[in-house]
């Protein structure tokens, strides 16, 4: 059994270390400290007197900062309590640590502290298939520095050591010759720099200064106004309001700024999608919107600048496409990955459109939809124009990077996602149902945007026809009136890939169901053969390609069951939601910490505890924002007009339920709901 | 090679320009470096419109890199966000107006429209869906 990971965060910049504060290179995990998809350290081991050190105990005081409080010798062995140590880590642009030794004893004494340090300076996409790299390194004792320096042609990366003690630099690291007093303290500041060549060179000193400055100062005061200006919840249901202070902690750690822009946007999450996800961060940005609204301008401003131009088949572009992923290692610098920008995805473009509308009913910034209607509308013309790849009117894709490309290019994105109920893989152009349905929100959203905003009340027309004939369309060639669900995809012959899935579950989310058969989707999702008790499976059980512990073949995803249990609110299937919202809570609180992006599928009555799979990163911000959606959706909380609508549907047991200072249009508003069971009196709305 | 960045800017399209949002304007100089001088091209952006002159004059956006980097990339033979990423590119100003240049400067030759890949499946001869990597967005090794 793997040792408990412990990292700090600041946006694309983290580091994962063991329960000790050492980082020791495991070819098949994320470990090392990390910055801009690149490691920076590879290796960075404290030792005293040649003894590894061990933990008694952590405080992980912000998503950045952690103190570790050690004593030298292995646990098993006796404690010598005579001497402490105590690592403070933390995280901003660069890497700081401050070791402090304690002598405890009556006696004067000396120690070796020595910190071994390496980098090996790998792309975290190559993780589990790593290279060698020629590092130059330099010592530099005058001024207690260790530059680790990799360059391939102009491209380069450099890590700097520098301790503020008198130190012994070495090429493996730094030793320093400690003398305490009795009941004496001892202590330096490392700090490691990590500079991506091309910016301009900072002064060490002045990054050390503000390094601290902004921990001490800007971060834990972002943090602090972070927590301020989301809503506040008083829950009745224990647990419950540690949990979301806690969700709310992991989007603050999961933001990163862009190189060209001025504002911090979600990534994915730890450890393997510390980047721009263009599908993540919409999906986050529309579950957090009435908690955590500004995400959502910056998301919209970053994807619009980065939309496809070109016909581009390296990156799967086209024009009016939105991101997939852009990531800045060396893979992608020199093209051997399609990743610096990388347009694989056949959802984001709709979901980019989705979000639009979906923040200006929240916020009423009209001035937004107005600044980016042309990249709004470059994305509604690519769903007919590029979507559509066979000319059936359905979103569909194929990759044509067939070396490095995404081959299912929706949220189920694993190379097996995507099988009918006896386990094939259907052929290439796929039609997955929900992208249907997020097509069809998109054109519904878009016009609404076009007749409102944009002065444009033809194509307004144009869309909502093209909307409505999409729908009854889905609704004939979707359907399965045998199994009476919606297939998970058509191949490119127009056949139903027959699986039963969680993607039925977005098709109420984007109201593309026939009010006719939304009972038996419904029932569906709550039945045995999807709901595990936690929440609904990917994928039905029964069904041949049906893995418990398959990310996206019966794994529950937090994520998917946000928006399933909003689409069941939306057609009134209020008893469905509060069980799903229930489940997820449950699995939230059962494991403590941040919300995993994924548990395994088992029966919640077989396993009774949330299986984790090991491939299942955590925090995920889409994870972290589907408790908040979950708490939304619970409250039925939607904007009408200028105002706030608070219609709730409270899991049994839930009790008292208040969100307080909901921010939007209507400047703030509080939402109270109590759970029916508990108490005969109604739920009331302010 | 097929053209010379400077024969591509010298021949640019003067008309309007509709996959450039209206709402973008700036200016951006590029600076291409060889044979021991530096000629600069002075691109005014604005109202769906590129003009393109020789000016050294300081601009919103400056770009600078050799000669032959500009040429690969008027031949839809370098991808700009990896020349940034590789060093081969220096920007100095407003970071937002690089994502231009990637519609101003043409894309890769021979790149296909996802319809033909369509076509091609619907017509039988299915397009091979292959088995090399992926670039899936939580990539695992």
């Amino acid at each position: 059994m793997r040792q408990e990971l412990v990292h700090v965060i600041a946006g694309n910049v983290f580091a994962i270390s063991d329960a000790q504060g050492d980082i020791e290179l495991d070819p098949h995990a994320p470990v090392g400290l990390f910055a801009f998809d690149t490691r920076f350290l590879s290796h960075w081991v404290l030792t005293i007197d040649g003894e590894r050190i061990n933990a008694l105990s952590r405080d992980d005081m912000t998503y950045f900062e952690t103190r570790f409080f050690l004593v030298p010798g292995a646990a098993s062995h006796y404690v010598d309590a005579d001497v402490s140590i105590i690592r403070h880590r933390s995280v901003h642009d660069c890497f700081h640590e401050k070791i402090t030794v304690l002598n405890h004893a009556s006696q004067p004494a000396e120690f070796t502290v020595r910190m071994e340090m390496a980098s090996d300076f790998a792309d975290i996409v190559e993780v589990g298939q790593l290279r060698e790299r020629a590092v130059q390194i330099a010592v530099d004792p005058a001024a207690n520095r260790l530059v680790l320096r990799y360059e391939r042609e102009r491209f380069a990366r450099e890590t700097t050591v520098q301790s503020t003690a008198p130190v012994e630099v070495d090429e493996g690291g730094m030793t320093f010759r400690i003398h305490l007093a009795p009941g004496g303290t001892w202590e330096t500041d490392l700090h490691v720099s990590l500079t991506i060549q091309g910016e301009a060179g900072q002064d060490l000193r002045a990054g050390l200064q503000s390094h601290q400055q902004a921990v001490r100062g800007t971060m834990r005061e972002d943090l602090a106004d972070w927590l301020d200006r989301a809503p506040h919840l008083v829950a009745e249901r224990g647990g419950l309001e540690e949990t979301y202070r806690g969700s709310l902690a992991d989007l603050a750690a999961l933001r990163y700024q862009p190189l060209a822009s001025s504002e911090r946007v979600p990534i994915g999450g730890l450890p393997w999608a510390m980047a721009l996800c263009g599908r993540d961060s919409i999906i986050t940005c529309l579950q957090t919107m009435a908690f955590t609204p500004e995400l959502a301008p910056a998301t919209l401003r970053t994807l619009a600048l980065l939309q496809g131009g070109q016909l581009d088949d390296e990156h799967d572009e086209e024009p009016g496409k939105i991101l997939a992923q852009l990531r800045y290692g060396e893979s992608a610098a020199f093209g051997e990955r399609p990743t610096a920008l990388y347009y694989g995805a056949a959802d984001t473009t709709p979901l980019f459109v989705v979000l639009l509308d979906e923040y200006e009913r929240w916020s009423g910034d009209a001035d937004l939809v107005r600044e980016l209607r042309h990249p709004a509308r470059m994305a509604l013309d690519w769903i007919d124009e590029y979507g559509d790849l066979t000319g059936d009117g359905y979103v569909r894709y194929q990759r044509r990077n067939e070396r490095g490309g995404a081959i299912n290019q929706c949220w189920k994105d694993s190379a097996d996602a995507i099988v009918d109920a006896r386990g094939r893989q259907p052929a290439f152009p796929r039609a997955t149902c929900e992208l249907q349905g997020y097509a069809y929100d998109a054109k519904r959203r878009g016009a609404r945007l076009a007749r409102e905003f944009w002065g444009d009340p033809a194509y307004a027309d144009r869309l909502e026809r093209e909307a409505a004939a999409l729908k009854d369309r889905f609704n004939r060639d979707f359907w399965l009136p045998q199994q009476e669900h919606y297939a998970l995809a058509l191949d490119p012959y127009g056949e139903p890939v027959d699986a039963l899935s969680s993607n039925i579950g977005h098709l109420l989310w984007s109201g593309i169901v026939a009010d006719d058969r939304a009972e038996a989707v419904a029932e569906h999702l709550v039945g045995s053969r999807l709901f595990s008790g936690w929440g609904v499976r990917t994928f039905a059980t029964g069904q041949r390609g049906y893995d418990p512990v398959g990310a996206h073949l019966g794994g529950v995803w937090p994520s998917d069951n946000a928006l399933i249990a909003a689409g069941l609110r939306h057609y009134r299937f209020d008893v469905q939601a509060a069980r799903i919202a229930a489940g997820i809570f449950d699995l939230a609180q059962t494991l403590g910490g941040a919300v995993p992006e994924v548990i395994a599928g088992y029966d919640r009555s077989v396993t009774k505890y949330p299986v984790q799979l090991p491939s299942a990163g955590r925090p995920q911000s889409w994870s972290s924002g589907a408790l908040l959606m979950l708490l939304g959706t619970t409250l039925g909380l939607r904007p009408t007009g200028d105002d706030l609508l608070v219609n709730p549907a409270v899991p049994g047991g839930f009790g008292r339920l208040e969100l307080l200072d909901i921010p939007g249009r209507w400047g703030h508003s509080d939402a109270y709901a109590r759970d029916r069971t508990a108490s005969p009196h109604r739920p009331r709305a302010k | 090679m097929g053209v010379t960045a400077a024969q591509y800017l010298q021949q640019l399209d003067a008309g309007r320009r509709p996959d450039l949002p209206e709402t973008t304007a700036g200016t951006l100089r590029l600076d291409f470096r060889g044979d021991g001088c530096t000629d600069h091209w002075y691109l005014t952006i604005g109202d769906q419109h590129v003009r393109a002159t020789r000016s050294a004059d300081d601009a919103d956006l400056v770009v600078s890199a050799e000669r032959t980097t500009f040429d690969r990339m008027a031949n839809g033979e370098l991808h700009l966000a990896q020349a940034l990423l590789s060093n081969e590119l220096a920007v100095r100003g407003d970071l937002r107006l690089l994502t231009l240049l990637r519609r101003i400067f043409p894309g890769p030759s021979g790149a296909r429209h996802p319809r033909e890949l369509g076509r091609a499946a619907v017509a039988g001869r299915a397009g091979s869906s292959g088995r090399a990597g992926s670039t899936g967005r939580g990539e695992r090794p």
